[in-house]
């Protein structure tokens, strides 16, 4: 009798619980966009910081990117987090989340453009020069769009693990799809309900986003 | 209350917090290279419903955080009355996050020998399981040493969200110790200090081995 109404319960709680949840979600995926954004400007730019002749540069980034990959991120959100109110700027939680996950995800990005690039064959670019293309121009006519094909799985899978890294922006009480899930727990005692759906959200979003990156790749390929 | 001081006070809390990170992280990858290696088989099955079973369960706990899968493992079973310490939940449940990982690191390991490797070991009469154990398994873990070191190093790092269900870890002791010196901003970052420390040297080991392979 006592399992029937827990049950009956739980299934009355179910259309609130999917109701708060697909609001997290959406935030989820809110922060998830705007971090990747970051993460892509920031890493394109480290990317050709790296492939530089000017030994400063290289060395520059190199160092960020060693601290940024040797350090978990959940530390990174909390530096980064005090830090900005140690300097007197108070942002809310949701805007330094998306820092840290860019400035972090800067650094995963970086490689995968360097290696993109790395892979695009030599001859490529002496060709580019030997016809009187600068540098720059070799580089974004006719080596980055070859480069961007490599990239793309790369892309894709740093894509997810950024979805699934969001959920640490629940410990700065960044409303998204984790912290909602908290709350609900702490209002209801729903424990198993509220983080099997919860489980099955994230599933379904890195699902989806792995669907988009396979249709990404096979449109590049066949355009080509 | 300068760096130094703050460091002084709080050492011996730190380092022995870095210790219980550590443990976890190599418990957590005991247990991941274990099941990651039964997972990885069950894939290879001839058993079509068990290969769909071991799939589901990559992507299962690929296709989700740690972070949920530890609330699930922690606060999930302890509703139901299982009880686990934080810190058994969080070495079980980042050990069986690793596994997914580990059992495609295998996978692509195992897939990397030549298949007339397999052929020869069945002519000179080899059972599936001896040939897996003689002749492929020794010549997959050259190609698999790099990536597993690359998930050792992630799996370091993810030790950290174990704090989140109070596995008390190096970052759970920041956390405290930034509440009893009202110093947040230093603490977390002697703390970023003491987790470069432990990765930096493991990641220069995997690219001297990358470079080795890749040769």
């Amino acid at each position: 009798m006592v399992v029937i109404s827990e049950l009956e319960h739980a299934a009355q709680l179910f259309p609130y619980f999917l109701k708060v949840l697909g609001l997290g979600a959406l935030s989820t995926v809110g922060l998830t966009v705007a971090s990747f954004a970051v993460a892509l400007l920031l890493g394109f730019v480290l990317a050709l910081m790296r492939l530089s002749r000017r030994v400063w540069l290289r060395s520059l980034a190199s160092l960020y990117l060693e601290l940024f990959r040797n350090v978990p991120i959940l530390t990174q959100l909390f530096i980064l987090y005090f830090g900005l109110t140690h300097l007197g700027l108070t942002l809310p939680a949701t805007v330094a989340a998306i820092i840290g996950f860019g400035l972090n995800g800067a650094a995963i990005l970086c490689e995968v453009f360097r290696s993109a690039i790395n892979n695009v064959d030599r001859g490529q670019a002496e060709a580019a020069s030997a016809i009187g293309m600068t540098r720059r121009m070799a580089l974004r006519i006719i080596v980055l769009p070859q480069a961007i094909k490599v990239a793309l799985p790369g892309m894709a899978n740093f894509a997810i693990s950024l979805l699934k890294d969001t959920s640490l922006a629940s410990a700065a009480a960044v409303p998204e799809l984790a912290f909602k899930a908290r709350m609900l727990v702490s209002e209801t005692y729903q424990t198993n309900l509220i983080y099997l759906m919860v489980a099955v959200i994230y599933l379904i979003l890195s699902l989806v986003l792995a669907r988009m990156g396979h249709r990404a790749e096979s449109r590049l390929r066949g355009g080509h | 209350m300068t760096y130094y001081e703050l460091w002084q006070a709080c050492r011996e809390e730190l380092l022995a917090a870095a210790w219980s990170t550590l443990q976890l992280a190599l418990g957590a990858l005991a247990i991941g290279l274990a099941v990651g290696l039964l997972v990885a088989l069950l894939r290879m099955s001839r058993a079509r419903h068990v290969r769909r079973l071991a799939t589901a369960y990559v992507e299962l706990f690929r296709g989700t955080p740690a972070l949920v899968q530890l609330f699930i493992l922690y606060f999930g079973l302890t509703a139901v009355g299982i009880e686990f310490s934080s810190f058994q939940a969080a070495m079980i449940g980042l050990g069986l996050n690793a596994s997914a990982y580990l059992s495609e690191v295998y996978r692509a390991g195992i897939e990397a020998v030549p298949k007339g490797q397999y052929e020869a070991a069945q002519t000179i009469g080899m059972t599936r399981f001896k040939t897996m154990r003689w002749v492929v398994l020794p010549q997959a873990i050259r190609v698999v040493l790099a990536p597993i070191g690359n998930v050792a190093i992630s799996l370091l790092k993810d030790t950290s969200v174990a704090s989140l269900i109070a596995t008390p870890d190096l970052m759970l002791r920041a956390q405290d110790l930034s509440s009893v010196y009202f110093m947040p901003l230093e603490t977390y970052l002697i703390v970023g200090a003491m987790y470069f420390v432990l990765c930096f040297p493991l990641s220069l080991a995997v690219r001297m081995l990358e470079r080795k392979t890749s040769r």
